[in-house]
């Protein structure tokens, strides 16, 4: 299947909005990236939005063996690297009549500008 | 995951076990996972027969696309039947995956669709006469196949369950399409209302058939009890077709039409749907390639066959 | 001036004139649509029956969209006009109704796929002209449904066009069997920017451009294909077969006609 021929294996990826994450859909055969291009909207999108479409030859996707997947796991022993590891910083701030700069209010500070 | 274990040092029996583990555990295999030949072997009589029933399945109805009598059902049945492609897009796309490793492509499964080897649904061999056919396709036909694959939803093999998750999903769709027919013909005219009548007639032995026989002893072979073990489905085929009267028998009768079969009852004792056994010698014959249309169907997929082949040539060599 | 349904209404010739033109444009993408719903599941690949399929159904949209604006003109049932009329009252070009190829399509349908792509890829670019030019039209609702209407045309002259370059330069067999497609379609594609006899009053009317100019924007718009390919295009088009915009059609018409009316016409009183 691999090399030349009529029935190349290309993997479609696509994104709802032009802000969403480039997501997986599935893969389908075509003879190059032009013809894969054009038939990959109505084989896998054809009742959603899209905003982009990728293929990607499946050759040049190197993906994990089962064995390699073993090495994804992970302990849960890792709260320093989230703010989960530093709640108790609310207690403090309260203590010097401070409020937490939490997530949710950092990530607000770059919204729309104030005219 | 489980019992992270270093493959290679594995004996066949221990990676037999692993693997039984993972499915036990509800872990899904991908296709390039290690897995029994048996279960690849049943995964891909399974999936390519699905598959190519879809393709097959898309026939029947197209019959009824151009001759559809307006353009909100010409719509609606090319979408359909644009499905049923796509359907089978999908499942091949996952058994050639599946075959890969044999050497085995698209081709192959076209090659042995034509030659017979492959077999399709037996529904998909019978005549679809009338338009009122294509509703009752479209709402039974496709009522048994939803029946039958959203009990494969949570399948072991990942990339099979995958498929049949955006399957379903249109198959819903399909009912709808189906029943608006339906509905149109059982209000309208008494010609109309004799027409679903004649077409429920006409497709019920091929519906209960649709299911498969109850166990080995009628056909002489049945897949059901590996599939079962290897947890791509839950029920058998008997519990599938109980599943479908229950659901759709009332439903039938409330639109004022009759099934053609006067045994039929619930038997509350048993708490199971009695019923007239259709002719499984005849069904033997229908999947074997002599059912009524199935020539003149599989002529169709070997003259598109033939007469693309010079597209096909044409952009090999261009990749 | 900008006609709203209420001024053409009251303006006899220019609604006549309105009329003619979108039985031109709905008659046009109803028989295409047609002819493509005839290729389903005989595609050369699974993928691309797929994918043509979705063009079939947006085509057959648009005509459904043209039969609305008919039915609001007073010309009657959407479905009756798609269903009902008999071929002499078809104004469709005479190239969209030919058939796809040898046989039909329940018994040997020994379809041509390089008749499919060039056909599909020269109406697409057809359309486009055409629908770029009624977007300025002075019938209102045809140029809000034009904006429509393109949106749609740049995915279906992307997907013909890929085919059709592919296809015209891969040589051999194909290159012959897209050269001798495009010579049929070459003789009759003048049908395809006919205006009919009434399309003086269409143009007099700011409805729609002339039919020299819709030509030649085409022309233009091929141009670099035509070059990089190395196509022979011909100077001049022809309309072999007759013009379709006069009600001229071949039997390839009426028996298209017959099997897309059979079941509406079994009871044409009945809901379906």
């Amino acid at each position: 299947m691999s090399g030349k021929g009529f029935y190349q294996e290309f993997e479609v990826f696509s994104k709802r909005t032009d802000t969403s994450p480039l997501q997986y859909q599935f893969s389908l055969l075509a003879p190059n990236h032009e013809l894969a291009l054009v038939m990959a909207q109505e084989n896998f999108m054809r009742r959603e939005p899209v905003a982009d479409i990728w293929v990607v030859k499946r050759d040049d996707v190197r993906k994990m063996t089962l064995e390699e997947r073993q090495t994804l796991q992970r302990l849960d022993n890792k709260d320093y690297r989230n703010t989960k590891g530093y709640g108790y910083l609310k207690k403090k701030w309260r203590h010097y009549e401070q409020e937490m700069l939490d997530e949710k209010e950092i990530l607000s500070w770059g919204g729309k500008q104030e005219k | 995951m489980v019992n992270p274990i270093s493959f290679d040092q594995l004996t066949e029996e221990e990676k037999y076990q692993h693997f039984i583990e993972r499915i036990e555990a509800g872990e899904k295999i991908e296709a390039d996972d290690w897995m029994p030949a048996d279960y690849r072997m049943t995964l891909i009589k399974l999936i390519s027969m699905h598959g190519i029933s879809e393709i097959m399945g898309a026939l029947p109805e197209k019959e009824w696309v151009p001759k559809a009598p307006s353009l909100r059902r010409k719509l609606g049945i090319m979408a359909k039947v644009q499905d049923e492609m796509g359907h089978g897009q999908l499942l091949l796309r996952v058994v050639e995956d599946l075959m890969k490793p044999l050497g085995k492509s698209r081709e192959n499964i076209i090659q042995d669709l034509l030659s017979g080897d492959l077999k399709f649904h037996n529904v998909f061999h019978m005549e679809a006469k009338t338009w009122g056919d294509a509703g009752l396709i479209g709402w039974l036909v496709d009522g048994a196949a939803i029946i039958t694959q959203t009990n494969m939803l949570d399948a072991s093999y990942g990339p099979y369950a995958r498929a049949l998750k955006r399957i379903c999903a249109e198959e819903v769709f399909h009912a709808q399409h189906g029943e608006a027919i339906i509905m149109a013909l059982a209000e309208g005219t008494d010609e109309q209302k004799a027409m679903i009548q004649d077409s429920i007639n006409r497709w019920w032995e091929a519906l209960l058939m649709f299911f498969g026989p109850g166990d080995a002893s009628t056909t002489g072979t049945s897949k059901q009890d590996t599939t079962i073990k290897y947890k791509i489905r839950t029920k058998t085929n008997e519990e599938l077709r109980q599943d479908f009267f229950t659901k759709y028998i009332p439903r039938v009768l409330s639109l004022g039409l009759k099934l053609p079969d006067e045994t039929m009852h619930f038997d509350q004792e048993s708490g199971m749907w009695q019923y007239q056994q259709p002719d499984w010698s005849k069904f033997k014959q229908i999947i074997k390639n002599n059912g009524p249309k199935s020539k003149d169907r599989l002529r169709l997929r070997e003259i598109s066959y033939s007469n693309n082949k010079w597209v096909i040539d044409a952009l090999s060599a261009k990749a | 001036m900008r006609y709203a349904l209420e001024d053409a209404m009251k303006n006899e010739a220019y609604r006549d004139a309105a009329v003619e033109l979108l039985f031109q444009l709905a008659d046009d993408d109803f028989i295409l649509a047609y002819r493509g719903s005839e290729w389903l599941g005989l595609a050369p690949h699974i993928e691309e029956d797929v994918a043509f399929s979705s063009i079939s159904q947006d085509t057959m949209g648009h005509a459904a969209m043209f039969y609305q604006l008919l039915h609001e003109l007073g010309a009657g049932d959407p479905d009756e006009l798609a269903h009902a009329r008999p071929a002499s009252d078809r104004k469709n070009a005479i190239l969209l109704e030919k058939v796809n190829g040898p046989g039909t399509y329940l018994t040997e349908p020994h379809y041509d796929w390089a008749f499919a792509v060039v056909r599909n890829y020269f109406y697409a670019q057809a359309k486009k002209v055409k629908i770029e030019s009624l977007k300025n039209s002075s019938y209102q609702p045809l140029a809000e449904a034009a904006v429509k209407v393109n949106m749609e045309l740049y995915y279906h002259l992307l997907h013909w066009k890929t085919w059709f370059s592919q296809l015209v330069s891969a040589g051999g067999e194909a290159t012959t069997r897209m050269e001798t497609a495009m010579e049929t379609a070459f003789g009759d594609l003048d049908g395809l920017f006919s205006l009919g006899q009434k399309g003086a009053e269409m143009v007099k009317h700011n409805l729609i451009e002339s039919e020299d100019d819709l030509r030649k924007r085409w022309v233009q718009a091929m141009s670099p294909v035509v070059a990089s390919l190395d196509i022979n295009m011909p100077e001049k088009f022809g309309m072999k077969s007759g013009n379709g915009r006069d009600g001229v059609h071949s039997s390839d018409l009426q028996s298209a006609l017959d099997t897309l009316g059979e079941v509406y016409n079994f009871d044409p009183a009945a809901s379906w």
